[in-house]
């Protein structure tokens, strides 16, 4: 039998302050520091000073985007975030290979940032160069 | 499986924030940025909107520019003010505008002052402060003029008359005193411009010229330089040297053709007409 735990539901509209953790950020895929790709563990590597604004950033969207479907959720049941969610992962499964300069524009209709221009388009959100991700871009695209 | 993220990315790179913290550590200042040490004005009149603001731009103790613009553009009846850091108010002023822009394709209609606000305060606040763009927003739109005030960590005021900037109190100082409901055009722009001067010779950080911009329901119009208070003055003599100043000893002139000779390819002589 199950026990029926349910955890809240965030409604928070702004990031929460991340407590100070070290963290391993080399992570491979089962989750332990990837010592074939990023050498041997360093404490300065993993230890997060400063992490305020850097993580508000990267996890803004992500939030906001939370309160809406939490929103859904509690007003319409679990089936409305679930079809967007369903059509977004759908999207961004790209079939073609990982090359650097890859847009996906169904995906931007979906997320709703069709019409309009963000500060990472203006500041070039691609990541840096071929090399270090196409072993990751390619395990993910034949695991697939 | 890692599932790529169907957010975008924040479009900053922070792979230097322990390195920058670590040489703070030991003592090493970070680099500052030009800023507008300013006195930024916006006041209500009859017919719509005036903004005014200074001209220089400051790096510390030093003026680095004696002429920049602080009117930015965002659409044809929104103009914004932008004290603090210039490189935080140039960027923040062109992305809104460039995005209200694509609001009035997108829906086809002339956008709002209370748009741009949002957008502004938005973007500000997601940075916390660290965006270190003070701004004076004013148009006239379908709802009538508005006049806004954004401050850097996000926050905003709609009032009949702003100022910001380091020189906001010699300014508001004259405004408080001078302003009425329902000013004519030549009174209101007196007064934008008391005021910048104000703000001119009281303040350190503002000087030179004084910018303004009107704006009405149909018109908008660009002062720029209205009063220039802070005119060089004519030098008295000419400090030109004359041509032979300078005594020269020795003349050599190497020729880069060491020598020249031309043979002709093919049977004919090269056609050069």
């Amino acid at each position: 039998m199950y026990s029926h735990v349910y955890t809240m539901a965030s409604f928070r509209i702004v990031p929460d302050n991340q407590p100070k953790t070290a963290q391993v950020q080399s992570k491979n895929s089962l989750g332990l520091h990837d010592t074939l790709e990023y050498g041997p563990r360093t404490i300065q590597a993993e230890a997060q000073s400063e992490g305020g604004l850097r993580s508000r950033l990267e996890s803004w969207e992500e939030t906001q985007d939370n309160l809406k479907l939490n929103m859904l959720r509690n007003v319409h049941g679990l089936h409305a975030p679930m079809r967007l969610l369903m059509e977004r992962r759908i999207v961004a499964a790209s079939p073609h290979m990982p090359a650097l300069p890859q847009s996906n524009i169904h995906l931007d209709i979906l997320m709703g940032r069709d019409e309009t221009i963000e500060p990472g388009d203006v500041f070039g959100a691609t990541v840096s160069g071929p090399p270090l991700d196409i072993h990751k871009d390619m395990e993910r695209k034949l695991r697939m | 499986m890692a599932a790529t993220s169907v957010y975008s990315s924040p479009g900053f790179d922070f792979s230097n924030q322990l390195r920058n913290n670590f040489l703070t550590e030991k003592g090493l200042p970070l680099p500052k940025a030009t800023s507008t040490g300013t006195t930024i004005v916006g006041c209500l009149f009859e017919d719509g909107i005036i903004l005014g603001a200074d001209t220089r731009a400051t790096e510390g103790p030093i003026v680095a520019d004696k002429n920049c613009e602080k009117i930015h553009y965002i659409t044809e009846s929104i103009r914004c003010c932008g004290a603090g850091t210039a490189a935080d108010t140039e960027f923040v002023t062109n992305f809104i505008s460039s995005n209200m822009e694509m609001l009035a394709l997108t829906h086809g209609r002339k956008p709002r002052v209370v748009t741009a606000m949002t957008m502004l305060k938005q973007y500000l606040f997601r940075y916390q402060g660290h965006v270190g763009a003070a701004l004076v927003l004013g148009g006239v739109d379908a709802t009538g003029p508005n006049l806004f005030t954004i401050h850097p960590h996000g926050s905003t005021d709609k009032l009949p008359y702003v100022t910001m900037g380091s020189g906001s109190l010699a300014a508001m100082a004259v405004f408080e005193s001078g302003w009425k409901a329902n000013m004519s055009r030549e009174d209101a722009l007196q007064l934008v411009k008391d005021a910048i001067s104000a703000g001119i010779f009281n303040d350190l950080g503002s000087g030179s010229n004084v910018d303004a911009c009107i704006i009405t329901a149909n018109h908008t119009e660009m002062l720029r330089n209205v009063e220039m208070p802070n005119q060089r003055v004519q030098k008295e003599k000419t400090y030109v040297f004359r041509r032979g100043t300078t005594a020269w000893k020795k003349e050599n002139i190497r020729d880069l053709i060491v020598s020249e000779d031309v043979t002709p390819v093919g049977t004919e002589a090269m056609d050069t007409s």
